[in-house]
């Protein structure tokens, strides 16, 4: 770290609050916790997050490309610390902690190394830039938390390690046939392989051995991620409810969003403000070592979190959840539905059993205009109402 | 900010008795379709404006139907972030029926107004 870079780093730590002296209860990813007695805990809790930040001198992206991301990077750092957040629940457990200093385990390493900025690391700045380029996002574009959870999405295919499934559900509407299909893909396999043989059992139980070598043979870890717009200027009051209940799920990934233009990583909430990591401080690119450890004390935010009232949330985010196993969703869909049953907030999104067939065969709808003969012989008739089209079943 | 919207599309053009009687005339002749005016958000950056804004819609259209038509007119890509907020303001809830949406939701003059609009881009310094 230059001398420049300190002072900077110096100064800005200064200016962090610490956190409330409040009675008020405190969630930070689906744990709550009291400010008044358990500050140390929260403190531990929120610093074993894993931090990411703009970071300047790293590989050019692409070989020719931008070697910092400052300015332009906030929403895939977000993206970045919303997947490692579910990288950790998935190898190390929700109550894993950070031991500054201490000799880490294999697999926190692995996680970091994800993530280091280089051009093959899993989840790096650089695979997700140029992941976007498929969305429609030139290297160095600005992302909204759909864009990067597409890209997360198409990265975590490649991550044989995680067996992760990223879905990412949209138009507000979250499908459990769908869900279930994707991280119990063998049962369709099984379906087939059982209709090929003519129902005979053995193709069914081979599809079902070939992955049954550790726990992802059940159930692949689900990584869901729900993009939205609560609102079009502003939040709509009536989000912020069921907004904060997102933080007191057990499942809870935290929400990708920000203020208008400055992305953050929500992790939690006190009384009418967020708790949340702020990747907008730029700090020199790390070299993990030749031993392959990774000097991690910068990725971890040290200081008090920030916060901010609620209110100013940008409407556009993103909601994440984590289900390890089939019960976890079943039970995070329990706790959707009794939400969602509960007065006093308006839910974000909708939780359906199956697909609408409607969805899936849209061409055998007749929906251009319509000609039934009544109709048309209205439109005939009036032919002053021609700025309205007609639509029909 | 539903006025505000209506006011830079609608009302300059028509005034609120006008459309009332627009409307009252539109239903009688269609009593079996209801009357929607879809807006594009004006600080929309990403989803093209729609040729036509009004249309008249069968009662037990879903939302689902509706938003994969407007979907399909656009030609986005499942994967494009595209929402309705109803009168401005509220996600709609794919599983209604246009009817449901409307009973809630239908304007003074009659309309059922729905924005559209994507996900907005965070970025600090203007992009590369």
């Amino acid at each position: 770290m230059d001398a420049a870079t300190l002072t900077y780093d110096t100064l800005r730590f200064g200016e962090f609050e610490d956190f409330p002296e409040t009675s008020e209860p405190v969630w930070i990813l689906g744990k709550n916790y009291n400010a008044l007695t358990e500050k140390e805990d929260i403190l531990s809790d929120i610093t074993s997050r894993l931090w990411f930040t703009y970071r300047k001198n790293f590989p050019p992206i692409g070989g020719t490309g931008p070697t910092s991301d400052t300015g332009w990077g906030c929403m895939l750092r977000c993206g970045q610390m919303i997947l490692g957040e579910a990288l950790l629940c998935r190898h190390l457990g929700r109550d894993w902690r950070w031991a500054q200093g201490q000799k880490p385990r294999e697999e926190y390493i692995s996680i970091l190394n994800a993530f280091i900025d280089k051009k093959d690391s899993y989840y790096s700045i650089h695979q997700i830039a140029q992941m976007g380029v498929g969305e429609g996002k030139p290297i160095g574009q600005w992302y909204g938390p759909n864009t990067v959870a597409q890209v997360l999405k198409k990265l975590a295919v490649f991550d044989t390690w995680s067996r992760l499934v990223v879905h990412v559900a949209m138009d507000n509407t979250v499908v459990i046939e769908e869900i279930k299909r994707l991280c119990m893909p063998w049962l369709d396999a099984a379906e087939s392989a059982e209709a090929a043989v003519g129902g005979g059992v053995n193709g069914c139980l081979e599809g079902a051995c070939a992955l049954s070598e550790e726990e992802t043979a059940l159930w692949r870890p689900l990584v869901l991620l729900i993009p939205l717009r609560l609102g079009l200027s502003d939040i709509n009051e009536a989000y912020i409810e069921t907004l904060k209940q997102c933080f007191m799920l057990p499942q809870s990934l935290g929400v990708i969003g920000g203020k208008p233009n400055s992305a953050h990583y929500f992790i939690g909430y006190v009384g009418e403000e967020l708790i949340y990591l702020d990747p907008h401080t730029t700090q020199p690119a790390v070299e993990p070592c030749e031993d392959g450890q990774v000097p991690d004390d910068t990725y971890h935010c040290q200081h008090p979190p920030c916060r901010m009232h609620i209110c100013e949330l940008d409407p556009s985010i993103a909601a994440g959840f984590f289900c390890r196993t089939e019960d976890e969703f079943d039970d995070w869909c329990m706790r959707i539905r009794r939400l969602s049953c509960k007065r006093g907030g308006l839910p974000m999104f909708e939780l359906v059993d199956s697909q609408p067939s409607h969805m899936v065969s849209v061409d055998a709808l007749n929906l251009t205009p319509d000609f039934s003969d009544s109709d048309r012989l209205e439109r005939f008739f009036d032919s002053e109402d021609e700025e309205f089209e007609i639509l029909s079943l | 900010m539903r006025r505000a919207l209506k006011v830079l599309t609608i009302n300059c053009v028509c005034p609120p008795a006008i459309r009332q009687q627009e409307v009252a005339g539109i239903r009688s002749k269609f009593p079996n379709k209801i009357p929607v005016i879809i807006e594009r958000y004006d600080r929309e950056k990403f989803l093209p404006p729609l040729d036509k804004t009004k249309f008249l819609v069968p009662h037990e259209l879903t939302m689902t139907q509706f938003v994969t038509i407007i979907r399909n007119r656009m030609s986005l890509l499942p994967t494009q972030a595209f929402y309705l907020l109803i009168d401005g303001s509220g996600l709609a809830s794919m599983s209604l029926t246009m009817a449901q949406v409307y009973r809630e939701h239908q304007d003074d003059d009659g309309f059922l107004y729905i924005t559209y609009a994507s996900q907005e881009m965070f970025g600090h310094s203007k992009p590369l």
